[in-house]
C-alpha cells in the first residue's frame, strides 16, 4: 500500500462502501464468523471453512463473507452473524460446521433462517440491547487483519484530525473535557496524565499502552486487541502527539498469541501506509510503535514495573515519584495507558466531549467494557453506560445465575477488588459508588458467585493469587498476603481460631497502609469484603467448623433428606467413592464413612435433597442427622 | 531550599533530599533497612513510612522528596503499630539463630526490632529453607537471614557496576542468590558484606572468629594502592580478625575492595622475619639484632673506605611510611654519603614527573564526577584504583560518557559509552591520531594554543598519523577514532585518565607525553590529566627523597634503579628495604645475576621474601599495622598509620632499624624518635600539590613495539589481577583463596590453535627466559595477545620481560605451549 494521506482514507471509505455495502445488484447478504480467542478455541475456523466452501460449492456470488471479532456472549461461541438487506440480522449461536452448512441451504438459499440455531431477535434480547457499543463498536462487525475495513468505519480519521488540525494542548483540552478516565483500574483522568507528561520538557519520551491483562477471568483488553487493533494504534498516535512523544511500545503478555500477532499485522499495515513512521499525515509528526511482550507476571501490570520490564529488568515496582510524567520508561517522561481508554480516544476526538460525556454520570462519562464470568448465565463481553445499576447488568444483561441458582455475590476488579452483596446491587456502576462497597471498579472483571460459592474460600483464592504474584520486593505484601493466606486455609480446614477475624481485619489495614504498590495496597480488598458482608460464613467456618456452601471439604458433611429425595440414581452414580446406596425410586443414604466430601453428589441432585451439615455431623447417628437437617444454622444467622 | 516541618521541628533543606534524609541531618531518628544514600530509593522495608499531613497515604520516607511546608510526623502511635506489623512479618521466617551468628551485636535488623518491634509475635510458622549457602570463597550467604532489602543486590549491580547478586524467584520465596551459577564469582570486594542490614551475607574468614562487642575496632589506612582508603580493623586479643568500610570515612567514604577487606593477614603469613638473619657458610641463620647491626656497619664502613661511598646504593619501598623512607634516604645521603638512592616509582610515578616537572599534576580521586567525557587510555582503573573506578561509574551514572581505549574487556569496557579496542601497545598513536583530527578539523583554540611552545613541531610530527594510518596501526576503523575525537574534542569538560607503573608493560613515558600534549592541545588544565601513583605510598617516598638525584645536596646524580639492578658491578652493596624487585621488577633473571656480584645485600622486610633469600643479611621489618607513620596517597593527602597490634617477633619499624644501624656506625643523624623525624617530614608532608600553568608540546612519535614473529608469535600484556597488588597481597591466605597464581590468559582462538585447554599447564618463553603456567582461555582479549599478572612470586613472569634502553618496561612477545605430561 501507499502512504496514504487524508484524501486516500475518504475515498477508501467511499469505495468501500460501493463494493461491500448490501445493496441490490450487490451483495445482498453478509455473514460474519466472530474469529475472537473464544471462537476459535471453540471451533470457529472450521465453521469459517464450511461457509467458505458451501458458499462457493453453491455459488452464491452475492454473499459476502467476513471474519470479525468476539461477539459478547462468549458462552454460546462460535456465534455467526448474517445481515441481509431489509431483514433482521440473525446471530446463531453454538455452531459446528454441519449446522453452518444447514444454515447457508437454509437461510441463505431457500431464504428460511434455522430459528433452533438462532439467538432470539437482537431487539429483544437485553443482553444486547441494554448495552451501548462505542468500544466495542467495531468488534463485532469487523475483519481485525483488514486496515481497509477499519478505514471504512472511520479509521485513522481521528489521528488525521489530532496531527494536522489541532494543537497538543486542544487535544488535552478535548480529552480532558470528555472526563474519560483510566480504565486500568485506578480510573485517573487521562487528560490531565497526558498535561502533565506534556509539560515536561524532553527530546525523548515514550507513549506506552498496557495490554497485560492480568486479572484472572479479565478479557476486556484481549478482546480489543485482537479484534480492533487499530482503534488502540489510533488512540496511541494521538496521545504520542498530546505528549509529544515519538515512540511508543504496546506492552502485551505472551499468553496472548493472537492479541500480538494481529497487532503485529496491524502496524505492519500502518508502516506500509505511512500511518506509523515518518511525517504521518504529511503533518511532520514521527511516531514509532514496537510491541514488547511480557513475561506475564501480573505486577508487570504496575506502570513502574511494566516501564522496568521492557528495559529488560526484573519487573519490579519502584516507589513513586519520580512519577512516570517526569521519568518513565529509562528514565523519560512517559505516558502509560490501558487498552480500552486508548481505544476510546479515537470516538472522543472524532465526535468531541460533548458527545462522549452525553452518557455516563458527571464524574464517570462514557461507556465500560465488563467481562462477566463465573455463575452467570450469559458469559461474556459487554459495554455499558457509566451509571447502570448493577443489578441491570447481573439479571438482564447478565441473565441471573447459571440453573436459576441465588446470586451470592459479584467480585469487581479481580484480585484487587471485592464482593459485593446482594444488598448492593442497587450502586450504579461508576468510579465513585462503587469504592463505597469496598470492591473496586478495576479494569472490567466481574466474576459472579451464587448460593453454591463459599465466600472464605474465594477470598482465599483470590489471595494464593496475590501471594504467587507479589514480587517480593516489599515486607508487607511478600510477607503480609502469605500470613493472610495461611489464616484463610486454616479457616477453611477447620483449623480457624476464635480471633482470627480480628487478626484477618488488623492485618490487611497494615498491610493496605504500608504497602509500596498498588498490588499489595489493594491485596486485601477480597478478605475485607467478604468480612464485611459475609461474617457469618466466617464464623461458622471458626465456630460450627461448618461451610454451608458444602466447598470446604473439611468442614461439611453431606447427608440426604429422604423426604426430599426421589431416588433417581443421579447422586449415586457422581459418587467416585461409592459412599451412596440406594436403589431406584427409594431413598438413597450416604455412608458417611466412605465419604470423601467432594460434594459431586450434591451438583448433581436436581431436587436439592442433599443438604450440608457441619463437620461435626459426621459423628452422628442417622437420627441425629435428621434432626439436625431440620433445624441446625450456621452461627450469626 | 525547602522548608518543612518535621516533629514540630521547623527545618530547612535543599530541593531533592528525601524525608528521611532531612530527618537524619536534622537528628531526627528513624528506623530504615533498606536505605543507602549510595543507592537508589528501594522503599521495600517500610519501616521509615511516615505521616504527612496533606498526605492521604503513608509516606515512605527514603523514597519521598520533600515538599515546601510539609509537616511531617515520624513518630505516632499509628507508625509504632505498622513498624511492629512489619518487623513482626520481617520475623516471620528469619531464624533468629542470633546466638550463633557473627552479625549479633551489630545487627540492624537486632537493633531495630529490639527498639521497634513487640515482643510477642502472632505468626510463627514459615521458616525459609535455606538453600544451600554461597560456596565460593571469602562471602558466605546464609538466605533463611535476608529480609531482601535488596541492599547487596543494588550495591553489587548499580554501585559496583558489577551485578554479580540477583533477586531469584518472586513473592515468599524470593531469594538472593549469584546472579550467575551456583557460586559467587565476582569481584570480591565485600562491599554486599558491609551493607547487609542482617547476618545473611558475612567475611568466610572472620566466620565464628570473635562477637561482636568482644571485638575492639581501630582505623587506619590500608596497605595497598594509592587510593589510601581507611580501614577499620577489629582487633581482638592483639590480632586483627577483620577490616571493613565505616560509612563516610576516609577517602572512599568508607568503600573498601577486597584488597582492603580481606588481604590484611599478609602480616600473618608463615614467612614473616621473626629475627636477623646473617648468611653463613652459605645458608642464612638466624642472629641478634646486636650481631646484625655490627655486620652491617662493619661491611659498609670498609666498602666505603674500599671503593667510595658512590659504590652503595640503596632502593626505598612504597609499602613503608614516608618516615622509613626519609630515613633511608637521610642514612645514603647523611651517614653514607652517596646519592644512590631509587624505587619503584621509577617505572611510573618518576615517568610523570619527567612530563609535567614535579608539581604539575594533581591527582583528585573524585575528578571524574561532573566530567562530561571521561577517557581512558589503556588502564582497568577499576582494578589499580578501585575508588577512582567506583567514581568512575558514578560519574557515567550521573551522565558523563565514558570512552575506553583497551584492548582488553573489562568491567570500564562494559560500562562505557564507547569501547575503542585498540592493540595493545599502541596508545601513542592513537593519540597522535585523535590530536591529528582535532587540529586538522579545528576543533581546538586555535588562536591561544598555537602559541604554546612547540606546537609548530607538534604539528610536524602529527602529518604521519593520518586516521588511516592510526587505524591501521591501533586496529580499530577510522570512523570510531573519528567518533571518539569529535565526542572528545566537542565535550565542555574532560577527564584523560591512565595509569602507569611497574605492573604494567603497555605505556611509558612517551604515553605520558602525548595524553599531555592532547590535554594541552584541549587547552585544559594539567589536572584534566589524571595518573594516579600506584601504590600506598608511592607519592610519599618520592616526595621523601628516593630518587636518585641530589635534591637534598649532597653531590651529583646518583644511581638510578636501571644502573642498580641491571648493570652488574656499578655498585658493590645494595640495601633494599621493604621491596623485591626479584619478584616484581622486569626481568628477573639479569636482577639475580647482577645481586650475585654484590659484595654486600642488606634486605629489610617484612618476609622472607625471593629478594631476601638471596641477601647476605636479612633484617625484620615490622609491618604496616605494627608501626606508627603516615601514608600520602595518590591526592597527596598524608594519612597516619597506627600500631594496632603488637610487633611479630623481634621485628622493628624500618625507621627505627636504619636509626640503630647509623648508631652503630657511631653517625648522628639527629634523631632519636618518630617525633624527630616528624619533624623534618610535615613540613614536605603539607606543601600542596599544585599545578605549574607553564604548558609546553612534547610531541612523540609513536614507536612500535617488537613484532611478533614466528619463533614468538603473541604479544604479552601485563596486567594486574583486582584482589592482588604487587607481591605483598600474595602472602595473604584470603586473597590466594580467589586467585593463587599467575594465570595466562589466552584467547579462545589461540589456544584451539594450539591445542592448549583451559586450566593446563603451558610453557611460555620469551628472549629473556621461560616459565610454566596454568592457562585460561577466554574470550576477553583478543586473539594473538597474551595477559598475564606478575604479582606472584612462584610464577616468576618476570623471568620473560626486559628492560628497556631508556629504563621502561616494554610488551614482550613470547611462544606459548602446551606442556605434555
Ligand atoms: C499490581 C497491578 C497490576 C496492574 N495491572 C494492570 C493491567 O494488567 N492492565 C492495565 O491496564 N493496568 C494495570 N494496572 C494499572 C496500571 O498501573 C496503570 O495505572 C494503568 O495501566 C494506567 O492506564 P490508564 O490510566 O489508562 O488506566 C495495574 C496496577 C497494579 C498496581
Ligand atoms: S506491594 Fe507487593 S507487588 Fe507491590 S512492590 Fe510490594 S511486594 Fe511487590
Ligand atoms: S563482593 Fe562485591 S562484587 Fe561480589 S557480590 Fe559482593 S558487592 Fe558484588
Ligand atoms: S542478603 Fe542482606 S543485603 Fe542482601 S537482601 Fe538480604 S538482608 Fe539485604
Ligand atoms: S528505608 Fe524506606 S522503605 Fe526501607
Amino acid at each position: 500500500m501507499q502512504r496514504l494521506t487524508i484524501e486516500d482514507l475518504k475515498n477508501i471509505k467511499e469505495k468501500h462502501k460501493a463494493t461491500f455495502a448490501l445493496r441490490e445488484g450487490g451483495y445482498r447478504a453478509k455473514v460474519t464468523v466472530h474469529m475472537g480467542t473464544c471462537g476459535i478455541t471453540v471451533g470457529a475456523k472450521d465453521v469459517m471453512d464450511a461457509l467458505i466452501n458451501e458458499v462457493k460449492k453453491n455459488g452464491l456470488k452475492d454473499v459476502t463473507v467476513g471474519s470479525a471479532g468476539c461477539a459478547g456472549l462468549c458462552g454460546r461461541e462460535p456465534i455467526v452473524t448474517i445481515e441481509e438487506i431489509g431483514k433482521e440480522t440473525i446471530k446463531y449461536c453454538d455452531m459446528n460446521a454441519e449446522k453452518m452448512r444447514k444454515i447457508v441451504v437454509a437461510h441463505l438459499i431457500e431464504g428460511k433462517p434455522v430459528e433452533d440455531y438462532a439467538l432470539p431477535h437482537q431487539k429483544d434480547l437485553p443482553f444486547y440491547n441494554l448495552q451501548e457499543l462505542r468500544v466495542l463498536q467495531n468488534i463485532w462487525f469487523m475483519d481485525p487483519e483488514s486496515l481497509e475495513e477499519y478505514i471504512a468505519r472511520d479509521g485513522y480519521q481521528a489521528a488525521a484530525k489530532a496531527l494536522t488540525q489541532m494543537t497538543q494542548e486542544e487535544i488535552i483540552k478535548v480529552v480532558k473535557d470528555s472526563g474519560l478516565r483510566g480504565r486500568g483500574g485506578a480510573g485517573f483522568p487521562t487528560g490531565l496524565k497526558w498535561e502533565f507528561a506534556s509539560k515536561v520538557q524532553s527530546e525523548v519520551k515514550f507513549m506506552l499502552c498496557n495490554g497485560d491483562e492480568g486479572d484472572p477471568g479479565a478479557f476486556m483488553d484481549r478482546s480489543v486487541m485482537e479484534a480492533d487493533p487499530h482503534s488502540v494504534i489510533g488512540g496511541m498516535i494521538i496521545g504520542a502527539k498530546a505528549i509529544g512523544a515519538h515512540q511508543g511500545y504496546i506492552y502485551v503478555r505472551a499468553e496472548y498469541p493472537l492479541a500480538v500477532k494481529r497487532l503485529q499485522i496491524a502496524i505492519k499495515q500502518c508502516y506500509e501506509a505511512g500511518l506509523l513512521g515518518k511525517n504521518i499525515f504529511d503533518s511532520g509528526f514521527d511516531f514509532d510503535l514496537e510491541i514488547y511482550q511480557g513475561a506475564g507476571a501480573f505486577v508487570c501490570g504496575e506502570e513502574t514495573a511494566l516501564m522496568r520490564s521492557i528495559e529488560g529488568k526484573r519487573g519490579m515496582p519502584r516507589p513513586r515519584p519520580p512519577f512516570p510524567a517526569h521519568k518513565g520508561l529509562r528514565d523519560k517522561p512517559s505516558v502509560l495507558n490501558n487498552v480500552e481508554t486508548l481505544a476510546q480516544i479515537p470516538l472522543i476526538i472524532l465526535n468531541g466531549a460533548e458527545w462522549y460525556k452525553s452518557i455516563g454520570t458527571e464524574k464517570s462519562t462514557g461507556t465500560k467494557v465488563f467481562c462477566l464470568a463465573g455463575a452467570i448465565k450469559n458469559v461474556g463481553l459487554i459495554e455499558v453506560p457509566m451509571g447502570i445499576p448493577l443489578r441491570t447488568i447481573v439479571y438482564d444483561i447478565g441473565g441471573g445465575m447459571r440453573g436459576k441458582k441465588k446470586f451470592k455475590a459479584v467480585q469487581m476488579g479481580g484480585p484487587s477488588g471485592g464482593c459485593i452483596p446482594e444488598s448492593l446491587l442497587g450502586l450504579p456502576v461508576t468510579y465513585e459508588d462503587i469504592v463505597k462497597s469496598g470492591a473496586i471498579m478495576g479494569s472490567g472483571g466481574m466474576v459472579f458467585m451464587d448460593e453454591d460459592n463459599c465466600m472464605v474460600s474465594v477470598a482465599k483464592f483470590f489471595l494464593g493469587f496475590t501471594t504467587d504474584e507479589s514480587c517480593g520486593k516489599c515486607v508487607p505484601c511478600r510477607v503480609g498476603t502469605r500470613i493472610l493466606l495461611d489464616i484463610l486455609t486454616d479457616i477453611c480446614e477447620g483449623r480457624g481460631k476464635e480471633g482470627d477475624i480480628e487478626t484477618l481485619e488488623d492485618l490487611c489495614k497494615d498491610i493496605i497502609a504500608a504497602s509500596l504498590c498498588g498490588l499489595g495496597m489493594t491485596a486485601p480488598n477480597p478478605v475485607l469484603t467478604t468480612i464485611r458482608y459475609f461474617k457469618d460464613e466466617y464464623e461458622a467456618h471458626i465456630k460450627d467448623k461448618w461451610c454451608v456452601a458444602g466447598v470446604c471439604r473439611d468442614l461439611c458433611t453431606f447427608f440426604i433428606d429422604e423426604k426430599l429425595c426421589k431416588g433417581c440414581l443421579a447422586c449415586l452414580r457422581a459418587c467416585p467413592s461409592k459412599a451412596i446406596v440406594g436403589e431406584k425410586k427409594k431413598p438413597h443414604r450416604i455412608i458417611q464413612e466412605l465419604c470423601v466430601h467432594c460434594r459431586s453428589c450434591y451438583d448433581s441432585c436436581k431436587f436439592k435433597s442433599i443438604k450440608v451439615l457441619p463437620a461435626a455431623a459426621r459423628e452422628a447417628s442417622e437420627a441425629e442427622l435428621l434432626q439436625l437437617a431440620g433445624v441446625a444454622t450456621p452461627t450469626g444467622v | 531550599m525547602i522548608e518543612l516541618t518535621i516533629n514540630d521541628k521547623k527545618i530547612t533543606v535543599e530541593e531533592g533530599t528525601t524525608i528521611l534524609q532531612a530527618a537524619l541531618e536534622n537528628g531526627i531518628k528513624m528506623p530504615n533497612l533498606c536505605y543507602d544514600k549510595r543507592l537508589k530509593p528501594y522503599g521495600a522495608c517500610r519501616l521509615c513510612v511516615v505521616e504527612e499531613e496533606k498526605s492521604p497515604r503513608l509516606l515512605a520516607a527514603c523514597s519521598s522528596p520533600v515538599a515546601p511546608g510539609m509537616v511531617v510526623k515520624t513518630d505516632t502511635p499509628k507508625l509504632r503499630k505498622i513498624r511492629q506489623t512489619v518487623l513482626e512479618l520481617m520475623l516471620v521466617h528469619h531464624p533468629l539463630d542470633c546466638p550463633v551468628c557473627d552479625k549479633a551485636g551489630e545487627c540492624d535488623l537486632q537493633d531495630i526490632a529490639y527498639e521497634y518491634g513487640k515482643p510477642e509475635t502472632r505468626f510463627i510458622r514459615h521458616r525459609k529453607e535455606a538453600p544451600p549457602d554461597i560456596r565460593g570463597p571469602l562471602i558466605e550467604l546464609t538466605s533463611n537471614r535476608c529480609i531482601l532489602c535488596g541492599k547487596c543486590v543494588r550495591i553489587c549491580d548499580e554501585y559496583q557496576g558489577r551485578g554479580a547478586l540477583g533477586l531469584i524467584g518472586r513473592g515468599f520465596p524470593a531469594v538472593v542468590q549469584p546472579a550467575f551459577g551456583e557460586i559467587l564469582e565476582c569481584d570480591y570486594c565485600g562491599q554486599c558484606i558491609d551493607i547487609c542490614p542482617t547476618g545473611a551475607l558475612l567475611s568466610k574468614p572472620y566466620k565464628f572468629k570473635a562477637r561482636a562487642w568482644f571485638l575492639e575496632e581501630k582505623d587506619t589506612i590500608c596497605p595497598f594502592c594509592g587510593c589510601g582508603c581507611t580501614l577499620t580493623l577489629g582487633i581482638r586479643e592483639g590480632r586483627i580478625l577483620r577490616s571493613r568500610g565505616k560509612e563516610d570515612n576516609g577517602v572512599s567514604g568508607g568503600n573498601l575492595c577486597g584488597r582492603g577487606r580481606f588481604g590484611f593477614d599478609y602480616i600473618y603469613s608463615e614467612n614473616r622475619l621473626k629475627t636477623p638473619m646473617i648468611r653463613r657458610y652459605g645458608e642464612l641463620v638466624p642472629a641478634s639484632w646486636d650481631e646484625a647491626m655490627s655486620y652491617i656497619s662493619d661491611s659498609l664502613k670498609s666498602i666505603s673506605e674500599n671503593y667510595g661511598p658512590f659504590s652503595i646504593g640503596a632502593i626505598g619501598s612504597h609499602r613503608c611510611t614516608n618516615e622509613d623512607n626519609y630515613m633511608l634516604q637521610k642514612f645514603m645521603r647523611n651517614v653514607i654519603g652517596s646519592n644512590n638512592i631509587d624505587s619503584s616509582a621509577a617505572f611510573g610515578y618518576a615517568l610523570v614527573e619527567r612530563a609535567f616537572g614535579q608539581k604539575g599534576h594533581h591527582i583528585d580521586l573524585k575528578s571524574p564526577l561532573g566530567k562530561e567525557i571521561i577517557f581512558i587510555l589503556e588502564s582497568d582503573l577499576s582494578i589499580t584504583h578501585p575508588v577512582f573506578g567506583i567514581n568512575i561509574l558514578r560519574a557515567k551514572r550521573e551522565g558523563s560518557k565514558l570512552i575506553i581505549a583497551d584492548s582488553r574487556e573489562t568491567k570500564l569496557t562494559r560500562h562505557s559509552s564507547q569501547w575503542l579496542r585498540i592493540r595493545p601497545g599502541t596508545g601513542v598513536a592513537l593519540l597522535n591520531g585523535i590530536m591529528k583530527i582535532i587540529i586538522d578539523r579545528g576543533l581546538f583554540d586555535k588562536e591561544k594554543v598555537s602559541k604554546v611552545s612547540g606546537f609548530s613541531s607538534l604539528e610536524s610530527v602529527l602529518k604521519h598519523y593520518t586516521p588511516d594510518k592510526v587505524s591501521k596501526i591501533t586496529g580499530i576503523t577510522e570512523e570510531e577514532l573519528m567518533e571518539a575525537t569529535e565526542i572528545f574534542a566537542k565535550a565542555k569538560s574532560r577527564m584523560l585518565s591512565l595509569s602507569i607503573g611497574i605492573s604494567e608493560n603497555t605505556k611509558g613515558l612517551d604515553t605520558v607525553l602525548a595524553a599531555s600534549n592532547l590535554i594541552t592541545l584541549m587547552g585544559d588544565s594539567p589536572d584534566s590529566l589524571q595518573i594516579p601513583a600506584e601504590y600506598s605510598n608511592t607519592s610519599g617516598l618520592y616526595r621523601m627523597g628516593i630518587r636518585p638525584d641530589g635534591s637534598t645536596g649532597s653531590p651529583g646524580n646518583g644511581k638510578t634503579i636501571s644502573e642498580m639492578l641491571y648493570e652488574p658491578d656499578t655498585i658493590k652493596a645494595l640495601y633494599i628495604m621493604g621491596e623485591d624487585p626479584v619478584v616484581t621488577f622486569p626481568n628477573s633473571i639479569k636482577i639475580n645475576e647482577t645481586l650475585k656480584t654484590l659484595d654486600l645485600l642488606i634486605v629489610q622486610d617484612i618476609a622472607l621474601t625471593e629478594t631476601a633469600k638471596l641477601a647476605h643479611i636479612v633484617l625484620p621489618a615490622s609491618s604496616w599495622a605494627e608501626k606508627e607513620g603516615t601514608f600520602m596517597n595518590t591526592e597527596g593527602l598524608a594519612q597516619r598509620v597506627y600500631r594496632v597490634v603488637d610487633a611479630t617477633g623481634q621485628s622493628l619499624p624500618d625507621w627505627q632499624i636504619i636509626r640503630n644501624l647509623a648508631w652503630t656506625m657511631e653517625k648522628d643523624m639527629g634523631i632519636k624518635t618518630l617525633e624527630d623525624i616528624s619533624r623534618e617530614v610535615n613540613p614536605l608532608l603539607v606543601s600542596p600539590f599544585v599545578s605549574s600553568e607553564k604548558r609546553v608540546f612534547n610531541p612523540v612519535l609513536y614507536t612500535p613495539g617488537e613484532e611478533s614473529d614466528a619463533d614468538y608469535p603473541l604479544t604479552m600484556v601485563i596486567r594486574d589481577v583486582l584482589q592482588h597488588s604487587g607481591s605483598m597481597s600474595t602472602r595473604s591466605k584470603s586473597l590466594d583463596l580467589v586467585v593463587s597464581e599467575p594465570l595466562l590468559e589466552i584467547n579462545e582462538e589461540d589456544a584451539e590453535r594450539l591445542g592448549i585447554l583451559d586450566h593446563t599447564y603451558v610453557r611460555v618463553t620469551s628472549r629473556q627466559g621461560t616459565v610454566y603456567l596454568k592457562a585460561k582461555v577466554t574470550d576477553t582479549i583478543p586473539d594473538g595477545t597474551v595477559y598475564v599478572p606478575t604479582h606472584f612470586p612462584h610464577g616468576r613472569v618476570n623471568a620473560l620481560t626486559h628492560l628497556s634502553h631508556n629504563g621502561e618496561i616494554p610488551i614482550d612477545i613470547v611462544k606459548v605451549e602446551p606442556v605434555k605430561i
